[in-house]
């Protein structure tokens, strides 16, 4: 999608982000280039503005956008950014520095360190707590062990090939990374795409999300030990899965979004028999959702925990189911002009506790609605389209996509065809620092748990 | 609850899996720096549809109670010293699995100073499972051919 930039004098930048930000733009992403930094703004109808500033000195603006913090710390790690005023500017990126830890202070107070590497089969990060008997008094985390370098790395490739940067980024989100990077890509290319596109996106997205929501709620199970729900949803997640192999040869659906048009061709018996297949698994989620109601020991152990404030969601920038359980009202599928979401309403609970209960109820009805997307989308085939250049060529684009995580952006900035700056703002990189924030005064044990009913992935925050 | 217990029941009944061959295998897994891919596989191997522990193949918490590192991932730089500390921690004999395409150096992606090629850049790879990644099926047949061929004894 279309992106306007504007320049803003190094002495400016902060007094200009504060104005925007009264003004109802709220922040997207913020990365650096070699002497630039960008900020990507999203305005209250869902299109964003870039406003860049220059100099290897910039203000920073974390004391007014906190949700802003990592990633000025990235861009201080990769591209030597000077923030004036973020202090202390603690390594985010590179693991060389021993100053990212926070220094252990107080009568029995001790460390808890766990991790790069982790009892199960998860992903690789180090957790630090500060604790006090079994009460966190503080988290910090170390991420980027799995840091390959891929926003460098796809500098100078052809546009319509740097999809796969996107997608590689992380395994479970693919469709909605890519599908962020493909709207930019095509902006930047003056590309335009027709119905069948925008219909094969949203099936790909909405079918990504189903299987992610039952791993999700079958992982929360899982974090309280309760493997009879654990596994059953774990058999619905694998059934999404494989229909997920059927319809498109691929059971997380990598190679199946392209920039500028879709090679994808279903007929309209498969797409209805996918359809009842989807009634199906959305159907049987719910008869263990309702055993998961009526189990007392499960309840128990996911009420009043790991609360999240509305106030602590919107500074820290949350987005996602895990921000509409604490009763933010954001999705990027209310305003997606490139896909087929025809008058969406996001899910809201009637009480958005923004506890462990919270978000594990969030996904229950967020699942319902996107078998309700689905239904629709699954009545007709869909057939292979390649879009026009109808457009004017642009210097940059973005896009922009609700994952099953929450809002995803992408901006791809092109040379004569190929990418020169491309960045990827994944929905678990916009709520690490949230979890960060509802962690203290929670007991230790229940961290597994918290950090469940989040499930971010360290993929793409990564990169 | 007990409507839970049945309805799994019956799935593993339907699903008629076959035990294999005698011995066992303790797993340990490391990400290397996979895209999540490969760990969401192997989380699907434990599912009613696979099973992979009943042919004794359990995931374990320790390197020290492992027979088995199973490593994803292309080895990132930083990541490189950790692996190497749990394959150190690891009684002998050990297996060193690679698993997916990241792990066996195929098609990587990413700044050459940030990952090695392949987890065989650092060790030697006895199991090799290709795929990216590769399906829970294939997973369960890798790791019980190994059993089979006696690795695990």
């Amino acid at each position: 999608m279309r992106l306007e930039s504007e320049r803003v004098p190094p002495g400016r930048w902060r007094r200009t982000v504060v104005e925007r930000q009264a003004s109802g733009a709220r922040f997207g992403s913020l990365h650096a280039t070699a002497g630039e930094v960008r900020l990507l703004l999203v305005l209250p109808g869902g299109g964003c503005t870039l406003l860049i500033t220059g100099g290897a000195e910039v203000e920073s603006i974390v004391a007014d956008v906190p949700a802003a913090g990592w990633a000025e710390r990235e861009a201080h790690d990769l591209y030597g950014i000077e923030f004036l005023g973020h202090d202390p500017m603690r390594p985010l990126v590179l693991h060389s520095a021993e100053e990212w830890r926070v220094p252990v202070t107080g009568g029995g107070v001790h460390d808890v360190a766990v991790g790069p590497i982790h009892a199960g089969v998860i992903e690789s990060g180090h957790f630090r707590f500060h604790a006090v008997g079994e009460r966190i008094l503080l988290l910090d985390l170390r991420l980027f062990y799995k840091h390959r370098g891929l926003e460098k790395a796809a500098r100078g490739v052809a546009l319509d090939q740097g999809i796969v940067y996107a997608q590689r980024a992380c395994g479970t989100c693919a469709v909605a990374n890519s599908v962020a990077y493909a709207q930019a890509a095509e902006t930047v290319l003056g590309l335009q795409c027709g119905i069948a596109t925008a219909h094969a996106r949203t099936l790909l997205l909405e079918m990504e999300r189903l299987y992610n929501h039952l791993g999700d709620l079958s992982a929360i199970c899982a974090g309280i030990g309760f493997a009879a729900g654990g596994m059953a949803l774990a058999a619905l997640k694998e059934r999404a899965q494989r229909l997920n192999q059927q319809l498109f040869g691929h059971r997380f659906l990598f190679d199946t979004v392209e920039v500028g048009g879709t090679s994808i061709e279903i007929s309209s018996a498969d797409a209805r028999r996918a359809g009842a297949e989807v009634t199906a698994i959305v159907a049987d989620a719910g008869i263990v959702w309702r055993e998961l109601s009526f189990n007392g020991s499960v309840q128990d152990r996911l009420c009043g925990v790991g609360v999240l404030s509305h106030h602590q969601a919107l500074r820290t920038g949350a987005v996602g189911p895990s921000a509409r359980a604490s009763g933010v009202d954001l999705d990027a599928r209310s305003s997606a002009p490139d896909l087929l979401y025809p008058g969406f309403r996001s899910a809201r609970l009637v009480d958005a506790t923004g506890d462990v209960a919270a978000r594990a109820e969030m996904r229950k009805i967020e699942l319902e609605a996107t078998g309700q997307l689905l239904d629709p989308l699954l009545q007709d085939g869909i057939r292979p389209e390649r879009g026009r250049r109808q457009l004017e060529e642009q210097r940059m684009g973005f896009g922009r996509v609700e994952s099953p995580r929450g809002e995803t952006v992408c901006v791809v900035e092109g040379k004569s065809g190929g990418i020169e700056r491309f960045h990827l703002r994944t929905a678990s990189y916009a709520n690490w620092p949230a979890l960060i924030d509802v962690v203290p005064g929670n007991l230790l044990p229940e961290f597994p748990l918290i950090n469940k009913s989040f499930e971010l992935c360290y993929a793409c925050v990564d990169r | 609850m007990f409507l839970l217990l049945r309805k799994l029941n019956r799935l593993r009944r339907q699903a008629d899996l076959e035990r294999g061959p005698g011995g066992s295998l303790a797993v340990r897994h490391v990400d290397a720096g996979s895209c999540n891919g490969c760990e969401s596989e192997l989380n699907s191997v434990a599912n009613t549809f696979y099973d992979l522990q009943r042919f004794g193949i359990n995931i374990v918490a320790s390197p020290r109670h492992a027979d088995v590192l199973l490593i994803t991932g292309p080895v990132t730089r930083r990541m490189r010293e950790p692996l190497l500390r749990a394959y150190e921690a690891m009684p002998e004999p050990r297996l060193v699995a690679a698993l997916g395409d990241c792990a066996l150096g195929c098609n990587l992606l990413g700044l050459p100073s940030e990952h090695l090629d392949g987890v065989e850049s650092v060790l030697h790879v006895d199991v090799r499972i290709e795929g990216c990644p590769p399906s829970p099926a294939a997973i369960a047949s890798a790791l019980e051919a190994a059993l089979a061929a006696g690795l695990g004894r």
